[in-house]
């Protein structure tokens, strides 16, 4: 527990009869980067807010550094937030934006001095400290707010969505910056987002949440390349994973619009002739094959580097291929597409993956 | 292509004087009885009597007017100080309470919270005239009556109503976030309204000011029965008085002098605050 940044355990949140978050389990090493992901509803931010004590834990335990601090005041929890819509005092300058906080702890004013131009120097913003946010632009909105929180020295750093109000170019430097961030001060930040480039840049841990549960929890790595169940298969990547209706026969081989594929899992907990997912990521799909699955060209999508091909299997089932080169494809054109055996995944019909 | 050039400038000049000619006919219109009555004001007790074309003086500038107008009750001075009384106090008792009821209604969640507030609303409903009887009643219970303390009373409940649904509505605006960050700041309940809500609402709350200093300094009919008092009477009651002449003979001047005197800090109460007054009913409009 010690060792432990933070620790949710069997976290509940109702709002009225409805219960949105069903008993989170987490632990959070401390100093690591943790990035909740999930569609919109599925309770990240619910839970980062009730971290941050923003909204009441209805049942379970929230500890930071060991301490209990489930009906702890949000101002006494070592926690920072940054909001997605900055929420910097408007009516005050950039100084009293960052130097608020300390004051309502009647911290000393040379201490308040310091910190303030130390926060200040870190996001480069001391040209901007007498201006006040209305005068300033969305990125360096972003960062007083994010100085906000780094002056008041907490434990936890929380993002909520920082990024989502930046246009495209200043998202991916402020996203570098965010890394930066972290790396010199060494804190557990937890980060929520909707964007998948943030969560896999970013994350020591992503946690995939839906429906107020944690579907999986691991390295960026671990959630891409060993997905737990079909719904983080499907969610982590772009283009998502052809998630395509197949049949097990046994044997490591299943059924795949009229033909026999291979599948080098053992298959516990099936028996053949059940109904399967058969997964193929279209990053890993071949095109070329002489042998392999069958499927025509519907629609072409050229991004330079890559074109996407939207495709139609022989059983009319819907398929995404990325090709980078090879002879030139065209709308209409039947192809063989190849995986590697070790990025075929398999997944019962309730969606958990079989190995 | 000259010729267009030309043309195009024409009419540009022409709509372009159109545009102010009509803003200037307008203030001219709004502008004018404030001029009249303030120029008329300063004419000789003599000229008084006379015709008002001319309205301006025409025997060299006098205070003959406001002497007159002094005359008439406790004097000029006491009426002012009466009327000043009652509509600060109204003014600063009515953003007290509405601030506070803006607040709950907007950030707390209670029950039958909808319920009260469309009751508060519903108030607007009823015409104050209706009920002055009874509030007549309750001040002489209360031994309020005739005193100008139990009117800023009345004039405030009267108030509440509008000024609470505009307090909320500014405090609607302020989004939610901000009281967050405040919050785990360490700001909290009078801390968090005072220093980080307060000025965000600023707009709010000089509507809201600005609504009840008016009402109540030109309110008459109220001041009228519930002050039996010579001394108290406010200027609305003053100027009635005046108007009402002695032994039927009204003295224009002394008429003209009153509404100066009532108008000006009207006028000057609005114009400081105009530009946050304009926010204020933006907000109002606009989540």
């Amino acid at each position: 527990m010690s060792d432990s940044g933070v620790q949710l355990t069997e976290v509940r949140k109702s709002f009225g009869s409805m219960e949105v978050i069903h008993g989170v389990d987490l632990s959070i090493p401390d100093g690591a980067f943790v990035v909740f992901v999930g569609p919109s509803g599925c309770g990240k931010s619910t839970l980062l807010r009730m971290i941050a004590g923003l909204e009441e834990v209805t049942d379970g335990e929230i500890a930071i550094k060991g301490r209990d601090v489930t009906d702890v005041d949000p101002s006494q929890r070592g926690i920072a937030m940054v909001f997605q819509s900055y929420a910097l005092y408007p009516h005050m300058t950039v100084r009293d934006n960052l130097a608020f906080g300390l004051k309502m702890q009647r911290t000393d004013k040379a201490v308040i001095d310091d910190r303030v131009a130390a926060a200040a120097a870190i996001l480069k913003i001391e040209p901007l400290m007498d201006r006040r946010p209305g005068q300033l632009s969305g990125g360096q909105r972003q960062r007083v707010a994010i100085g906000r929180a780094i002056v008041r020295q907490p434990e936890v750093f929380l993002f909520d969505e920082p990024l989502s109000n930046l246009d495209a170019e200043l998202r991916v430097s402020m996203r570098v910056e965010i890394a930066r961030l972290h790396r010199e001060l060494g804190n557990t930040m937890i980060y929520v987002t909707h964007d998948q480039t943030e969560a896999m840049t970013l994350a020591d841990v992503i946690v995939v949440l839906r429906d107020g549960r944690i579907e999986q929890a691991g390295s960026p790595r671990t959630v891409y390349e060993d997905p737990d169940n079909a719904f983080v298969a499907g969610f982590i990547g772009s283009p998502r994973m052809n998630l395509l209706d197949a049949v097990w026969r046994g044997d490591g081989k299943v059924d795949l619009a009229r033909r026999t594929e291979t599948a080098p899992i053992r298959g516990d907990g099936l028996l053949p002739g059940d109904r399967v997912t058969f997964g193929l990521r279209p990053e890993h799909l071949v095109v070329g094959a002489t042998e392999g699955i069958e499927a025509r060209v519907d629609v072409l999508e050229y991004l330079g580097g890559t074109r996407y091909l939207y495709c139609q299997l022989t059983d009319g089932q819907p398929l995404i291929v990325e090709y980078r080169d090879g002879p030139d494809v065209r709308s209409g054109d039947t192809i063989r597409l190849g995986c590697p055996p070790n990025r075929r995944y398999v997944f019962n019909e309730s969606g958990l993956r079989i190995r | 292509m000259t010729g267009k050039t030309q043309a195009r400038a024409r009419r540009a000049l022409f709509s372009a004087s159109g545009y102010h000619g009509t803003g200037i006919l307008l203030a001219v219109f709004f502008l004018a009885p404030f001029a009249i009555t303030i120029l008329s004001s300063f004419r000789h007790g003599t000229e008084a009597r006379l015709p008002p074309v001319p309205p301006w003086p025409t025997n060299g500038v006098s205070l003959d007017a406001y002497r007159s107008l002094d005359s008439f009750g406790a004097g000029v001075w006491q009426h002012t100080l009466n009327s000043a009384a009652v509509a600060i106090g109204t003014a600063l008792l009515t953003v007290a309470v509405s601030l506070l009821a803006g607040y709950g209604f907007s950030r707390y969640r209670f029950k039958f919270k909808n319920a009260l507030f469309v009751l508060i609303i519903a108030t607007l409903m009823i015409p104050f005239q209706s009920i002055l009887t009874p509030l007549f009643i309750i001040l002489a219970k209360l031994g309020l009556n005739n005193s100008l303390i139990g009117l800023t009373l009345v004039y405030v409940t009267l108030q509440l109503p509008f000024s609470v649904f505009m307090m909320r509505n500014a405090f609607d605006a302020v989004p939610k976030e901000i009281e967050e960050a405040a919050r785990i700041d360490g700001a909290r309940d009078l801390g968090l309204l005072i220093r980080v809500l307060l000025p965000l609402v600023l707009p709010g709350i000089v509507t809201v000011a600005i609504f009840a200093f008016l009402n109540s300094w030109n309110e008459f009919l109220a001041a009228l029965v519930l002050l039996s008092d010579n001394s108290k009477f406010t200027l609305p009651i003053l100027i009635s008085a005046v108007r009402a002449g002695r032994l039927g003979a009204i003295d224009w001047g002394a008429v003209q002098a009153g509404v100066t005197v009532m108008s000006v800090p009207c006028l000057f109460v609005f114009l400081l605050l105009q530009r946050y007054y304009m926010r204020g009913l933006m907000t109002g409009a606009v989540k």
